[in-house]
């Protein structure tokens, strides 16, 4: 009887679904949960320690508290909540486009959109150092058509809004075209039937339809807008200061690990708290169509 | 019979089997041991990973060479420290970090004296054996070979202040009121704050007092307030110099200039100020240092790189490979020198090496790095622009 309830017990190993499931959930745990662990661990450690095996400390909890380390996750926080606003307005009328009005035209404005990701980020915003340079593409064309000039706007905080506008813009369109094809055009029809406005059939049907996808995509966006770096260093010229490249300067030039991690391990926090905050609004299940 | 005997899956079975039984008696350390015989693994500045440079090594030596840039001396450091010494043979970083951390830390080991000291008696006179950066303290064992070098100190644009005023002025031409919003910051941040320190009027690699210290501070935010742009990318930094939107940039040198200058901007120019406060000195010459990793399981190749890279051709290569063009110790003997051309030499600004060389110190390490660090780092993230 004992052999029986402990075969029962282990029944569950042999289901089908956890053994197709252990592979890549063991390397999940070696890969993701693994070194994640580790920066967890090191930022407990002694200030500029390379090992694990120290007495654990806050300090650099502390210190990143005392600093102004608050400045950089403001301007990352910022950033990440305009670019999203600027995504918003901008991809919806050409996510609108393309799920109900461009029909087989779409797909062309698929392949344009999605072909630059093909190409290096840092490749793409060096082409906007051309164009925004002083005596650059626009600067100079301006210069000799028009007489004006339009010098000055590179390394400033706009320049860093249009390349994160510009790096982003995929991560918020696609999951957006997807929540709008997901609204029926019948209850569009309903409404209009009965009597709404065009204003008020976006407002009150279109909008909290497509709200699963404006979700997502605006969740990804703003995470990725935390965690950037390159814009703010190539077309900014660091007039601010991103959180990921303190994280940067931590691990590589301070030669100090352990705050390095601790400050991974808030922004981590800060982008789990917003996510988790959002997606308690969000039902993937709808997303994805399965209800 | 013989069939069954070899199906796939026996031939799976029994190869498993043999090589479960071969890992335990330890014969496959042996063969992957043999397989470094002919294997070498490089990590460095860019250059010595070009395939002109390695390309004729890889044939006469018949290996497998394996080359990765890095983009700062403590990031190579780092990566050392967290294992990788089992992964690279051969390391290239600036000159302190062999003598005063990599060896004592048993990052790196020792070459042969014998062997290797006859190059330095080739090379240009500040580089005769013992030469100080390639021994370790105690001035007995030989950490490596020396090869680029170059000034470091900032550029400015020819065109807009004269090298002369540059020279005498110094890193003060940054506090000067009418620089701001005129010059770029180049984020070589452990370079920025050694020239920071000279800017304040302090020695950068002495113990500093805190009052000292509160003033480089004071300057570090002074320079940061003052600059147009901050980036790492020293041809984004050229750029902006050359179309005008900058005039100078703080941190750099024959380094970040040469490549600019090469194709034809002979107004972009390196300065290494006349004076300052290192025992007069206001200068600091980088000099690079390529060493051979303490791996574990180690190439039988390393020394033997380190001897090809000292060829008179191979030596040029290394000073004009893709990227950043430089100064090599072996332009001592008249066969490297002999190799480089007018305008080669012009874009590394040989006539005036060794002005430069006279007005400068060795890059060493700040014993207040880390204090310095806080303060820069601070001084970045409240820039006010």
């Amino acid at each position: 009887m004992a052999g029986t309830t402990q075969n029962s017990k282990l029944q569950w190993l042999r289901n089908p679904g956890v053994l197709a499931a252990l592979p890549a959930s063991i390397f999940l745990l070696i890969g993701f949960a693994g070194p994640l662990l580790m920066v967890g661990a090191y930022s407990f450690m002694p200030s500029r320690s390379f090992s694990l095996n120290q007495i654990p400390t806050f300090e650099n909890y502390i210190s990143i508290i005392h600093d102004s380390y608050y400045l950089s996750f403001f301007w990352s926080l910022a950033m990440a909540v305009i670019v999203v606003i600027l995504l918003f307005i901008i991809c919806y009328p050409i996510a609108y486009g393309m799920a109900k009005l461009f029909n087989k035209w779409a797909n062309l404005v698929t392949a344009l959109i999605a072909v630059p990701i093909l190409i290096s980020e840092n490749i793409r915003l060096f082409g906007w150092v051309l164009i925004l340079l002083k005596n650059g593409i626009l600067d100079g064309s301006l210069q000799s058509l028009f007489g004006v000039s339009a010098s000055g706007l590179l390394f400033t905080v706009p320049a860093i809004i249009l390349g994160l506008v510009y790096v982003y813009l995929p991560f918020t369109l696609f999951p957006l075209v997807i929540g709008i094809s997901m609204v029926p055009d019948t209850l569009k029809e309903a409404a209009s039937d009965l009597g709404a406005t065009r204003w008020q059939i976006f407002r009150e049907v279109e909008l909290p339809l497509s709200m699963p996808g404006l979700m997502i995509g605006g969740i990804l966006t703003f995470v990725l807008v935390l965690g950037s770096l390159a814009e703010a260093k190539i077309l900014g010229g660091q007039a601010i200061v991103m959180i990921a490249d303190d994280i940067e300067s931590a691990f590589t030039f301070a030669q100090n690990w352990p705050k390095g991690s601790a400050l991974s391990v808030l922004l981590i926090a800060l982008s789990g708290f917003i996510v988790f905050l959002l997606f308690r609004r969000v039902d993937l299940d709808r997303v994805i169509g399965r209800r | 019979m013989l069939k069954n005997k070899f199906s796939r899956r026996n031939f799976l079975q029994q190869t498993g089997t043999w090589a479960a039984a071969a890992a335990a008696v330890g014969v496959l350390p042996n063969i992957a041991h043999a397989a470094r015989e002919k294997e070498l693994n490089i990590y460095c500045w860019e250059g010595y990973n070009s395939d002109d440079v390695l390309d004729p090594f890889r044939k006469e030596f018949s290996a497998k060479v394996r080359a990765e840039g890095l983009t700062s001396d403590p990031d190579a450091v780092n990566k050392l420290r967290a294992g990788e010494t089992k992964v690279w043979d051969i390391i290239n970083v600036n000159n302190p970090w062999a003598r005063e951390q990599m060896y004592p830390e048993g990052l790196i080991k020792p070459i042969s004296r014998e062997r290797f000291e006859p190059y330095y008696n080739k090379m240009m006179p500040a580089f005769k054996p013992p030469y100080k950066w390639a021994m370790d303290s105690k001035g007995k064992e030989l950490l490596g070979m020396t090869q680029r070098f170059g000034p470091f100190s900032f550029v400015v644009n020819t065109d807009k202040i004269s090298r002369k005023m540059a020279e005498d002025q110094g890193f003060k031409l940054f506090l000067d009121p009418a620089m701001k919003g005129r010059y770029g910051l180049l984020t070589y941040d452990n370079w920025n704050i050694y020239h920071m320190c000279i800017a304040a009027d302090i020695h950068p690699f002495k113990k500093h007092s805190k009052a000292e210290i509160a003033k480089f501070g004071e300057v570090a935010k002074q320079i940061f307030n003052g600059a147009k742009n901050l980036t790492d990318d020293l041809v984004a930094m050229n750029l902006a110099l050359i179309n005008g939107e900058i005039d100078a940039y703080f941190t750099g040198g024959t380094y970040t200039a040469s490549p600019a200058r090469l194709d034809g901007a002979k107004n972009i120019r390196g300065i290494t100020p006349n004076s300052g406060p290192m025992d007069g000195k206001g200068g600091i010459v980088w000099i690079e240092l390529t060493s051979v990793v303490n791996n574990p399981n180690p190439s039988a190749l390393a020394e033997d790189f380190l001897e090809y890279v000292q060829r008179p051709d191979v030596s040029k290569k290394v000073a004009f490979a893709e990227g950043t063009y430089n100064p090599v110790t072996q332009m001592g003997s008249s066969d490297v020198l002999s190799k480089f051309s007018k305008e080669e030499l012009d874009a590394i600004q040989w006539d005036s090496l060794e002005q430069e060389m006279t007005n400068s110190v060795d890059y060493d390490i700040n014993p207040d790095y880390a204090e310095m660090y806080e303060l820069y780092s601070a001084a970045k993230r409240e820039r006010k622009t």
